[in-house]
C-alpha cells in the first residue's frame, strides 16, 4: 500500500465527529503558541515581501492587478467612445483605434475577468474553507509572476504601436497573413501567459475545494463560492487547451509559415473560429459563474437567512458548466454552416438559459425568505441583478437564429455582452470589494461614497449601453473606427459617450474609496456584517496565519449555528492550534465527508516561483522576438529552476511518520498515490493537456471532413512502418515506468534503475522512430495542412515523451540522493501517472497517423 | 372558416399589430435605409416580427423578475416561508423558463429553414466578392460573360436574388440590413445568401466582419427598381464604355492609360483591364466613391486620386498626388464622364 | 446504513446526466456535419441524420432516466424531507441524489430542445 494509505484507513475508522476541547488552554500555552505561529506564517518585510507564497499577500497582489489592468481597459474604452462621439471623428486613427478595441477586449477578457476570479479565490477561498492557505501556495505565486509578466508585455505594447489589431478574437487570414507586424505575435505571447496562470489556478481550486476543507464540511454544507470556484475550475480544463492549441497553430502559421489556417495550403480559416469559440464562450461563464457567487455569499448575509434552494444553486452551477460547452457556434451562425447544425446550437444555448436563470430565483427566494438590510454591498448585488436579467433576455434573443442573423457583429451585441459582462461580473465584483474589503485589510469602505458610486457607475451604465441596442439593430456594425453622418447613429452614439464619462466617474469615486488613506478610521468590528460563514472568523486586521485553530464544522453557516464557534477557535480548542516545527501547516481531508486524512505541510516564502515564471517567460518572449538561441537558453534554466522547485520543495520526508494535529487526532505528514494532493494536480493537469492533444485530432479529423482527399489518395506519409516501432518502444518505455514503480515499492533499486534506464533508451529511439516517419517519407510541413497536422501530432507527442524522460531522470536522481524511497514514493507514483496519458497520447498519434489512412 | 384561412387571418392581425408597433418606432425613429427595423425585404421582415415579439417578451419577463425581486426586498420580514419560496423557485425559475424558452425555439427552428434555402432555380445570380476594403460584383447572367462592377447593386423588387458570397484575402460580411440578414464570405469557401426585396427605395450595405485598418470604410449602395427599370440599369452595364469626345476627358482618358490606372483598373472598351481594383467602366453613373466613403462627384474624384491614403487609410490604392492639379481635373472630368 | 457511509459516494454521479447530455450533443453534431460535408453535399437529404438522431436521443433519455432514477431513490432514502442541510451521512446521501435528479431533469431538457431540429430540417442546407 501506498504510504500514508494504511494511516488514512485507520483514520476512517475511528472516525466520529469531534467536540472542541472542553477546556481552554492556559493563558501561557496560547500565547506560546500564537508566537509559534506567528514566527511560522510571519509575512516577509523589506525586498523580501515580494517572495510572499501567504495566499493573503498572493491574493492581494493579483486583485490590485487584475483591478488595475481594468482600469487600464476602462481608459482604452473612454478613448473609443471619443472617437465615436460624433460622426467622421479623427481624434483616433484608424490604425490606432483598431488596436484600441483589439487591446480593449483582450485585456478585459484574459487580464481582468479571468484573472480576478482567480485572484478572489486565491484571497478567500482558504478563509471560506478555514484552511491556513491553498493546497500549492507557490503555485499560485508562480500563476501571478506569470500574469504580471504577459499583462506587462500586452499592455506596453501600444505604447510602442506594436500592439495587436486583430481584435481580441484574432481571425485568420487577417492575423495570420495581413498583419506581418508583431502585434498578433504580442497577443499569442501575452495568453501563452495567461494560460498557464488558468490551468495553475484551476488545479488549487480545484484541490482546494474537495480536499482542503474543515473536517466535518460534508459536501452538502460547503459554501456556494466553493461549488461555483469548483465548476469554474473544472470548466477551465476543458475549455483553455483549445485555445493553447489555436494559439500555438497560428503562431507556427506565422512564424514557419505551415499551413493551418490559409485555404492555399489545404487549411481553413474556420478552424480558428471553432477552436476560439470552444474556449471564448465557456470563457464567459468561467468568469461569470464565480462573480455571481459572490453575491450568493452575499445575499444570505444581508437576508439574515441561509440561502434557500441550496440544491438548486449547485443545479445551475454544475448545469451551466456542463450547457456552456454546447453553445461555442452561436459565434459563428453566419459562416454558412448547415441549418441543422445551427439549430442544434441554438437548442443548448436556450437551454442553458435555465440553469442561469434558476439561481437567480434562488437568490430572490432567499430575500423573500429573509428580512432585508439595506447596505451598499446589497446595492450592487440588486444592480447586478437588474443588469444581467437584461443581458440574459437579449442572449435569448440572439441564440435564436434568425434574429442573429441581423444582429451579429453590430452593436447590439455590444450591448448584450456588456449587460451581461458588467452585470455579471463588475457589478458583483464591486459588491464583493464593499463586502470583503475589511478580509483584505481589516478597515471598511465608505457607506457613503459607495452609494454615489453605485448610482453613477448605474445609470452611466445603461446611459452608454442601453441605446447600443437600438443602434446596432439600425444597422451600425462593430469594430468600426468611425460611421457617416445622417446614417441614424449620431445621437446614439453621443449619448453612450456622455454615459461612458459618467460611468468613468463613478469608478474614479471608487477607486478614490480604494485607496484613501484609512488611518484615521480605525479598524472594522470583527464580522462585521453579521455573516455566517467562516472567512469572518478572521480577526480585524487578520493574522497571517489565516484561523487561529481550524473547526470541525457541523452548519453551512457556521457563525450562526455553532454556539461559541468564535471563542473555541481564538482560543486554539480546534485542530492545528499550534506550530511546534515551525513549519506551516493546514488539513487534507476526504472529498465527501471531509475526514481528516493528511497534516499537509505548507512551503513557506521563496523567490522560486518569480524565478521560475522569468525563466519560462523568457522562453516566450525570446520566441517572439525569433532569438532562438536565448529562447532556448531560458527553457534550459527554466527546467532548471523548476527541478530546484520540486527538489527542494516536495515529498519531502518528514521527520516522524504520523503527528498530532489536535482533540486526539494523530494524521500522517506524507501521503503518495491517489489520495495524496501531489497525485490530483498531476492528474487534473494532465486532463487538461489530454483536452488539448484532442483539440490537435479534432484539427486533423476537421480537415478530413471538409477536404475530398485528405489524407491524399495514396497517403504520402507517414507510413505504418516507423510509427508502429515508435508505439511499440514507447509504449514499451511506459510498461517499464510501472515496472519501475514496482520494483521501487519492493525496494529492488537496481531492478528500478535498470529498468528506467531502458524505458529511457527506448524513448529516445522510439522518439527518432516517430519522428522517422514523416522524415523518410518526405512530408514538408510548409507545403499542405496535411504534412503540417501530421508533423504536428508527432512533435507534440516526442515533447511529451522528452518531459516524461526528465521526470524518469529526476526520480532516479531523487532515490539516488535518498529523497525517495520504498514508502515515500510520490515522485515515481506521479510520474507514472503523467506517462498514463502520454502512452494514452503515443497510441492515438499512431493510430491517426499510421491507421486512419488505411481505413480511409 | 377552414383552417388555412383562420391561420391567415391570425397571422395578417398579428402582422397587422407588428406592422402598426413598427410604424409608431418608426415615427420614433426607427427607420432608415440601413435600419432591420424598417425591412424592405422578405427575410428582414420575418426577422423583425420576430425580433418585435422577442422585445415584447423580454420586457414583460424582465419587469416581472425585477419586480419581484424589488418586492421581496421590501416585503416585511418573513412574509414568505422558506416554503413558499421553493415553490416560487421551482414555478418561476425553472419550469416557466423551460416551457418559454421551448416555444421560443420552435418558432426559431421553423423560421430557419426558409432563411437558409437557396433561391428558386432561374432566380437572379449575383457573385460578390470581399476585396479589401470594396466589393466586386459579377451579375451571372444565364448567356455570355458575367457583368462586372464594383460597390454598387441593383436589384429587381419582388424577386429572389441568390448571391454567391466569396473572398480571396481576409473574412468579410455581407450585409443589407434592410433587406436580410448577413453572410460571411470566407477565404477557401462559397457561401450564399438568398433574399427578396420587397419595396422601392435606395438601400445601404456594408462588410459585417473586421476585416482590416478600413473595414468601416467598406460600404455599398443597393438601389431596389421596378423589373423593366432593372433590365435597362443591367443592359446598360454590359455595355462598353463610351470613348470620351470633349477635350478634357479626352485628356483624361489619355492619362488615365499614361499614368498607371489601367494596371489595376477595368473599363471595358478600352485598353484598361487591370483587375486588381473595381471595375470602372460605369463609374460615372454609380451613388458613390470608394465602397461607399465619398459622394460621386468630380470634386471627390480629385480628392480621392490626390489624398487616397488620407480618405481611406490602409488602400491598397497608392496616392496620385505626384500628378500636376491639371491632370487631376483632367481624369476626374473623365471618370465623372464614364457613366 | 453502510450504503450511506463516504466508501460508495461518489461526485462522478452528478456528472453523469451531464456527459450523457454533451455525448448525444456531439454526436448529433457530427454526425450532421459529416454528413452534410463528406456523404450527400449541400441540398443533399438529411433524412438519415434524424434517424441517427432520434437514435442518439432515446438511448441519451434511457441513460438519464436510469441516473435520474437513482438519483431520486437516494433523494428519497430514509424520512427526512427536502432540504438536506443537516450534518449527517445521510442527509449528504439524499442532498447527492437530489441534484443528481435535478441535473437529471435538466439534462433531459437540454436533450429535447437538441432532438427538435429533427422536425424542422430536411435538408442540408
Amino acid at each position: 500500500m501506498n504510504a500514508g494509505g494504511e494511516e488514512l484507513a485507520a483514520a476512517a475508522a475511528k472516525r466520529r465527529d469531534s467536540e472542541p476541547l472542553a477546556e481552554a488552554p492556559t493563558e501561557e500555552v496560547r500565547r506560546a503558541q500564537e508566537e509559534r505561529l506567528m514566527r511560522t506564517w510571519q509575512t516577509p518585510g523589506g525586498w523580501r515581501y515580494w517572495s510572499s507564497a501567504n495566499n493573503s499577500d498572493v491574493g492581494l497582489w493579483y486583485t490590485a492587478m487584475a483591478f488595475f489592468f481594468f482600469l487600464f481597459a476602462g481608459v482604452l474604452a473612454l478613448l473609443m467612445r471619443i472617437q465615436l462621439a460624433v460622426p467622421d471623428n479623427d481624434f483616433l486613427s484608424a490604425e490606432l483605434y483598431n488596436q484600441v478595441f483589439t487591446v480593449h477586449g483582450s485585456v478585459m477578457m484574459f487580464l481582468f475577468a479571468l484573472p480576478l476570479f482567480e485572484a478572489i479565490a486565491v484571497l478567500l477561498l482558504p478563509q471560506m474553507l478555514g484552511a491556513r492557505d491553498l493546497p500549492f501556495p507557490r503555485l499560485s505565486a508562480f500563476g501571478f509572476w506569470c500574469f504580471l509578466l504577459g499583462g506587462v508585455f500586452l499592455c506596453g505594447s501600444i505604447f510602442f504601436d506594436a500592439a495587436p489589431h486583430g481584435g481580441w478574437f484574432m481571425y485568420p487570414p487577417l492575423t495570420s497573413r495581413y498583419q506581418p507586424d508583431i502585434g498578433a505575435d504580442i497577443w499569442l505571447l501575452g495568453f501563452s501567459f495567461i494560460e498557464v496562470a488558468a490551468i495553475a489556478a484551476a488545479v488549487e481550486m480545484i484541490v482546494g475545494t474537495l480536499k482542503c476543507r474543515p473536517p466535518g464540511m460534508r459536501i452538502n454544507l460547503i459554501p456556494l463560492y466553493a461549488w461555483y470556484v469548483l465548476v469554474a475550475a473544472a470548466m477551465i480544463l476543458f475549455a483553455f487547451p483549445p485555445l493553447i492549441v489555436g494559439s500555438m497553430l497560428l503562431e507556427i502559421e506565422r512564424a514557419f509559415g505551415w499551413q493551418f489556417f490559409d485555404p492555399e495550403g489545404g487549411g481553413d480559416p474556420l478552424l480558428w473560429q471553432h477552436l476560439f469559440w470552444l474556449f471564448g464562450h465557456p470563457e464567459v461563464y468561467i468568469v461569470f459563474l464565480p462573480s455571481v457567487a459572490l453575491i450568493a455569499m452575499i445575499v444570505p448575509t444581508f437576508a439574515r437567512t441561509p440561502v434557500v434552494g441550496y440544491s438548486w444553486v449547485v443545479l445551475s452551477a454544475v448545469g451551466t458548466g456542463f450547457l456552456s460547452f454546447g453553445l461555442w457556434v452561436h459565434h459563428m451562425f453566419t459562416t454558412g454552416l448547415p441549418g441543422i447544425s445551427l439549430g442544434l446550437f441554438s437548442a443548448a444555448s436556450q437551454a442553458v438559459a435555465i440553469p442561469t436563470g434558476v439561481q437567480i430565483f434562488c437568490l430572490i427566494a432567499t430575500l423573500a425568505a429573509g428580512r432585508v438590510t439595506r447596505s451598499v454591498p446589497m446595492l450592487f448585488a440588486l444592480g447586478s441583478l437588474m443588469i444581467f436579467v437584461l443581458g440574459g433576455l437579449t442572449g435569448v434573443m440572439v441564440a435564436m437564429v434568425p434574429f442573429d442573423f441581423q444582429a451579429h457583429d453590430t452593436f447590439f451585441v455590444v450591448a448584450h455582452l456588456h449587460y451581461v459582462m458588467v452585470g455579471g461580473v463588475i457589478f458583483p465584483m464591486l459588491a464583493g470589494f464593499y463586502y470583503f474589503f475589511p478580509l483584505c485589510n481589516g478597515r471598511q469602505l465608505s457607506a457613503r461614497l459607495g452609494k454615489i458610486a453605485f448610482w453613477l457607475t448605474f445609470i452611466g451604465f445603461n446611459v452608454t449601453f442601453f441605446p447600443m441596442h437600438l443602434t446596432g439593430l439600425r444597422g451600425m456594425p462593430r469594430r468600426v473606427f468611425t460611421y457617416p453622418a445622417n446614417a441614424g447613429f449620431d445621437a446614439l452614439n453621443f449619448v453612450s459617450t456622455v454615459g461612458a464619462f459618467i460611468m468613468a466617474t463613478g469608478v474614479a469615486v471608487i477607486v478614490w474609496d480604494v485607496f484613501r488613506p484609512k488611518g484615521k478610521q480605525g479598524y472594522s468590528p470583527r464580522n462585521p456584517w453579521g455573516a455566517g460563514t467562516l472567512e469572518w472568523l478572521q480577526e480585524m486586521p487578520g493574522k497571517p496565519w489565516g484561523i487561529r485553530s481550524v473547526p470541525e464544522i457541523d452548519s453551512r453557516y457556521p457563525l450562526w449555528d455553532q454556539p461559541n464557534l468564535l471563542r473555541d477557535v481564538d482560543e486554539g480548542r480546534f485542530y492545528l492550534p499550534d506550530a511546534q516545527e515551525e513549519l506551516r501547516e493546514t488539513l487534507v481531508t476526504s472529498v465527501i465527508d471531509a475526514v481528516p486524512q493528511q497534516c499537509l505541510r505548507l512551503p513557506g516564502s521563496s523567490f522560486i516561483p518569480m524565478l521560475a515564471a522569468l525563466t519560462t517567460g523568457g522562453f516566450f518572449i525570446f520566441g517572439t522576438y525569433h532569438l532562438w538561441w536565448l529562447a532556448l537558453a531560458s527553457l534550459v534554466l527554466a527546467i532548471g529552476v523548476i527541478w530546484y522547485w520540486l527538489w527542494t520543495g516536495t515529498a519531502i520526508i518528514p521527520e516522524t511518520e504520523e503527528k498530532d494535529v489536535g482533540l486526539g487526532l494523530k494524521l500522517p505528514i506524507y501521503v503518495s498515490g491517489v489520495a495524496a494532493i501531489g497525485w490530483w494536480a498531476m492528474f487534473i493537469t494532465m486532463l487538461a493537456d489530454l483536452t488539448a492533444f484532442v483539440s490537435l485530432v479534432f484539427g486533423y479529423f476537421f480537415f478530413w471532413t471538409i477536404h475530398d482527399d485528405f489524407p491524399p489518395d495514396p497517403s504520402p506519409g507517414p507510413g505504418v512502418f516507423w510509427p508502429t516501432v515508435a508505439a511499440a518502444m514507447l509504449l514499451g518505455a511506459w510498461v517499464l515506468t510501472m515496472l519501475a514503480r514496482h520494483w521501487n515499492r519492493r525496494d529492488r533499486p537496481v531492478a528500478f534503475y535498470f529498468g528506467l534506464a531502458i524505458a529511457a533508451a527506448l524513448e529516445v529511439a522510439g522518439s527518432g522512430a516517430l519522428i522517422a516517419g514523416p522524415w523518410v517519407t518526405g512530408l514538408d510541413p510548409t507545403t499542405d495542412v496535411y504534412p503540417a497536422t501530421v508533423w504536428l501530432l508527432v512533435l507534440w507527442t516526442v515533447c511529451h515523451v522528452a518531459v516524461g524522460l526528465i521526470m524518469q531522470l529526476y526520480c532516479v536522481a531523487r532515490r539516488m540522493a535518498g529523497r525517495m524511497t520504498a514508502r515515500h514514493n510520490a515522485d515515481i507514483i506521479n510520474t507514472t501517472l503523467y506517462w498514463h496519458f502520454t502512452a494514452l497520447t503515443v497510441a492515438m498519434t499512431v493510430a491517426v497517423i499510421a491507421g486512419f489512412p488505411l481505413v480511409d | 372558416m377552414s383552417e388555412t384561412w383562420h391561420r391567415r387571418l391570425t397571422f395578417r392581425r398579428m402582422g397587422n399589430i407588428c406592422r402598426l408597433g413598427l410604424g409608431v418606432l418608426w415615427l420614433m425613429g426607427c427607420s432608415g435605409n440601413q435600419s432591420t427595423l424598417d425591412p424592405a425585404g422578405r427575410e428582414a421582415e420575418r426577422i423583425a416580427i420576430l425580433f418585435w415579439c422577442m422585445v415584447v417578451g423580454a420586457a414583460v419577463i424582465w419587469l416581472s423578475v425585477i419586480g419581484l425581486a424589488l418586492y421581496c426586498v421590501r416585503a416585511p420580514a418573513e412574509s414568505f416561508s422558506r416554503r413558499r419560496a421553493s415553490v416560487l423557485i421551482i414555478g418561476g425559475g425553472a419550469v416557466v423558463p423551460a416551457i418559454v424558452l421551448a416555444v421560443l425555439l420552435v418558432f426559431g427552428l421553423a423560421m430557419l429553414p426558409g432563411l437558409v434555402t437557396p433561391a428558386p432555380e432561374g432566380s437572379l445570380k449575383i457573385a460578390v466578392s470581399g476585396e479589401l476594403w470594396w466589393w466586386r460584383v459579377r451579375y451571372l447572367t444565364t448567356s455570355g460573360e458575367p457583368i462586372e462592377l464594383a460597390n454598387e447593386l441593383h436589384l429587381p423588387v419582388g424577386e429572389p436574388v441568390e448571391f454567391q458570397l466569396e473572398s480571396d484575402n481576409v473574412i468579410h460580411s455581407f450585409w443589407i440590413p434592410s433587406l436580410a440578414g448577413k453572410m460571411d464570405m470566407i477565404p477557401g469557401r462559397v457561401t450564399r445568401l438568398a433574399l427578396t426585396p420587397t419595396r422601392i427605395g435606395v438601400f445601404r450595405g456594408v462588410c459585417a466582419e473586421y476585416c482590416g485598418t478600413a473595414h468601416a470604410l467598406m460600404k455599398f449602395d443597393v438601389v431596389v427598381e421596378e423589373k423593366p427599370k432593372f433590365d435597362d440599369w443591367l443592359a446598360h452595364q454590359s455595355q462598353l464604355a463610351k470613348p470620351a469626345t470633349e477635350p478634357v476627358a479626352k485628356q483624361g482618358q489619355d492619362l488615365f492609360l499614361a499614368t498607371g490606372c489601367h494596371a489595376c483598373h477595368t473599363v471595358r472598351g478600352t485598353t484598361a483591364s487591370g483587375i486588381v481594383g473595381p471595375d470602372l467602366t460605369h463609374v460615372g453613373s454609380r451613388r458613390s466613391l470608394a465602397a461607399g466613403t465619398l459622394p460621386n462627384e468630380p470634386d471627390e474624384f480629385r480628392r480621392w486620386i490626390a489624398l487616397t491614403e488620407e480618405v481611406k487609410p490602409g488602400s491598397h490604392m497608392p496616392k496620385f498626388d505626384m500628378l500636376p492639379a491639371e491632370q487631376r481635373d483632367a481624369l476626374a472630368v473623365y471618370l465623372k464622364g464614364l457613366k | 446504513m453502510s450504503q450511506t457511509s463516504e466508501k460508495h459516494q461518489s461526485l462522478w454521479l452528478l456528472t453523469a446526466s451531464p456527459l450523457l447530455w454533451a455525448m448525444h450533443f456531439l454526436l448529433s453534431y457530427i454526425t450532421a456535419s459529416v454528413w452534410c460535408a463528406k456523404f450527400v453535399g449541400p441540398g443533399g437529404s438529411l433524412t438519415g441524420v434524424r434517424v441517427a438522431i432520434a437514435v442518439y436521443t432515446t438511448l441519451a433519455l434511457v441513460g438519464i432516466g436510469i441516473v435520474g432514477r437513482c438519483g431520486y431513490r437516494r433523494h428519497s432514502h430514509g424520512s427526512a424531507a427536502l432540504p438536506h442541510d443537516a450534518d449527517t451521512p445521510e442527509d449528504r446521501h439524499r442532498f447527492l441524489g437530489f441534484a443528481t435528479l435535478l441535473l437529471s431533469t435538466l439534462s433531459a431538457v437540454a436533450v429535447l430542445y437538441a432532438a427538435f431540429v429533427v422536425l424542422f430540417f430536411r435538408m442540408c442546407d
